[in-house]
């Protein structure tokens, strides 16, 4: 609980009658930082968000802003704004005086506010649309002057209710990069919500993945991708792999797994003991199809699927029950590859993650493979 | 908002309304127009025109008082409507989570028992014997009963209040239904507390179903003869009356056409003014 963090959440538990929303939330977020809820709907993402603004009472725990205690201070008096999933403009108020509403409630003098707004417009590039309503605005300049009302009082922090949920992919795209650029440009903490994980991971410094109203991990998209804490969180960010496996050995630093009679080996602490059942976890883009490299980890496998997704290929393989898939360059593809032939596939044993067999249950599967 | 009629076939569409509207007000109006130019002699109608009608309007100052007392009481009786509607409408629409289809019902269920029965419930309330001086009676306040109940402006404001309760309510209860919530939460978020968010977002917002429901109140109040004619006494007569009695009683049927066509166009200036101030289209929401 440093001065210095934008926003600190202690032990924040929300629940709505008998239905907890959000678990025992404890997180410090630093000032200037771009910090992401990320998370499938309903795991209580967008109830932390309206706690931070105010719009929602925590149950238990306490939030501070800026070092200070605002667990019951109402909204309007938190120097905090949000940005709406869709972006609640006022409608009977021209984009000037949209922007103007928060300086008006701050009693800000006229003068300083046309300045402030002049300010604010050039700040989301849309200048000469003062005096434009909502109505006449397309879905990407609505979003950016809700941005512009939301930051014309300076807030503490801005949060973002998945704002760019409306717009449609390009248009998305564009905008996390501007959303990115502005918030380098006004140093203001960003606290983004959002359902897309590589969202999350283009634009955050910090990632929280949520799942039924728990922090899974806080850390940086580096970390989640590579060494996500759950099987939950190895499942909801990237493409990774699931197999079966049982525990041969484990030194604490090494780990010796049976994988349908193969030996895979994890480099990595595994706190599984001897023939217990484990979750074997392989991003997608590390396993290599006949490499030429000798790597730690080499099986043997049928070739039951190939699909051609232009920048690579999807090399879906059999080995006894289970399935890998490998996703290879479309450059370092071997075009000799056929359905039905038997092809080695190898890792590394660094990225091997094990998760205990009980996490599976937590696993999204979004491609409908089989474990 | 600019509408086109694209395919050269698609007035056909409109032809029943059209129809409707011609035969339902249009032509009535326009025989009333005319009715408006006869005179009558004793119980035959001559069908000579003339202006004697209108004449008599401008020059007996009898008519022009109680068609202005006419529109005070409907103004009053909007207000009073609105000032009694729109705190119901809000509460129900802002405050209440549950069971607000059936306040809701309960808000416009006076509209399905007859007009006529629920004036004479209103008579039992106010009268010499009614609820009113019962109670009062009952509690040792009063001795004799009150009189100022009954038969005046008072009664009938309070009664008409009463019937155009539901017609405020509806109009505006849509209108504050269709504020999406999510703006209130903007406007919380954004600095403005309970009340400077009603005046900032939920008023204006909320505006053009309260003109509907003043357009809705004033007309009734406007126009109505049977209140009055109930609870008004002798110092209740309104412009309807007048109206109604020369039909009625009189048998000047023209001059019953007259005075009804010159309520009908201070109803149509005094709509025209008032829909310009709040409706959505009038530019005030804008597009």
């Amino acid at each position: 609980m440093k001065a210095d963090n934008a926003i600190d959440l202690v032990n924040v538990t929300k629940k709505f009658d008998e239905v907890t929303a959000v678990s025992k939330f404890t997180v410090e977020i630093r000032k200037g930082e771009f910090f992401s809820l990320l998370g499938p709907s309903g795991c209580g993402k967008t109830t932390t968000l309206r706690m931070i603004a105010g719009l929602e009472v925590p149950t238990e725990g306490q939030i501070l802003l800026e070092g200070g205690d605002v667990s019951s201070t109402p909204a309007y008096r938190r120097n905090v704004n949000t940005v709406f999933q869709d972006y609640a403009l006022f409608p009977h108020m021209t984009v000037r005086k949209n922007i103007y509403f928060p300086l008006k409630m701050k009693k800000i003098s006229p003068s300083e506010a046309e300045t402030r707004i002049e300010r604010v417009l050039r700040l989301v590039n849309m200048e000469g649309f003062g005096n434009r309503l909502p109505q006449q605005l397309s879905g990407g300049q609505r979003q950016r002057i809700a941005l512009a009302r939301s930051l014309v009082n300076e807030p503490a922090a801005l949060l973002l209710d998945e704002p760019l949920g409306a717009l449609d992919f390009k248009l998305r795209v564009a905008m996390q990069k501007v959303l990115k650029d502005i918030q380098r440009n006004v140093g203001i903490t960003f606290i983004y919500v959002t359902h897309d994980q590589s969202e999350a991971m283009t634009m955050s410094d910090r990632i929280a993945v949520m799942k039924d109203g728990l922090a899974h991990q806080i850390a940086t998209p580096d970390e989640i991708y590579n060494n996500p804490s759950t099987a939950f969180v190895a499942s909801f960010i990237g493409d990774m792999n699931f197999v079966h496996g049982t525990v041969l050995d484990n030194d604490g630093k090494t780990c010796v797994l049976d994988v349908e009679g193969q030996k895979v080996t994890a480099k990595r602490a595994v706190d599984l003991g001897k023939g217990a059942a484990a979750l074997v976890c392989i991003r997608t883009e590390r396993v290599q199809v006949n490499p030429h490299r000798s790597v730690e980890n080499r099986v043997s496998a049928e070739l039951s699927r190939i699909i051609y997704r232009g920048t690579d290929y999807e090399a879906t393989c059999r080995i006894g029950r289970a399935e890998l898939r490998a996703v290879v360059q479309a450059v370092t593809w071997d075009a000799a590859l056929r359905v039905g032939g038997t092809v080695e596939l190898a890792w590394n044993a660094e990225d091997v993650i094990v998760f205990p067999r009980e996490e599976e249950k937590d696993v999204i599967k979004y491609s409908g493979e089989a474990v | 908002m600019k509408r086109r009629i694209s395919k050269p076939g698609e007035f056909i569409k409109g032809v029943p309304i059209a129809v409707w509207l011609l035969a339902l007000v249009a032509i009535p109006l326009i025989f009333t127009f005319i009715m408006s130019f006869y005179s009558s002699s004793g119980l035959v109608i001559d069908r000579t025109l003339t202006l004697k009608n209108y004449k008599l309007f401008f020059t007996d100052p009898l008519y022009a008082r109680i068609l202005f007392k006419t529109i005070r009481l409907a103004v009053a009786i909007s207000m009073l409507s609105i000032a009694a509607a729109f705190p119901l409408a809000y509460m129900v629409s802002f405050k209440v989570r549950r069971g607000r289809n059936l306040l809701f019902m309960l808000c416009i269920i006076p509209l399905w028992v007859s007009y006529l029965v629920r004036i004479i419930a209103w008579r039992t309330i106010l009268g010499n014997r009614g609820v009113i001086n019962s109670a009062l009676m009952a509690l040792g306040l009063i001795k004799e009963p009150l009189t100022f109940f009954l038969y005046n402006q008072f009664a009938i404001a309070i009664t008409l209040t009463y019937i155009c309760i539901p017609f405020v309510f509806i109009p505006v209860y849509t209108a504050l239904e269709k504020i999406p919530r999510n703006l209130l939460d903007a406007a919380n978020d954004l600095g403005a507390n309970e009340l400077r968010t009603f005046y900032n977002v939920i008023l204006p917002l909320g505006l053009p179903g309260l003109v509907t429901g003043f357009i809705f109140s004033f007309i009734i109040a406007l126009g109505d003869y049977i209140i009055p004619l109930q609870l008004g006494g002798t110092q209740g007569i309104m412009f309807g009356n007048l109206v109604w009695s020369q039909f009625g009683f009189a048998f000047n049927w023209p001059l019953g056409a007259a005075l009804g066509f010159i309520l009908f166009i201070i109803a149509v200036a005094i709509l025209g003014l008032t829909s310009k101030f709040g409706s959505t289209e009038g530019g005030f929401l804008g597009e």
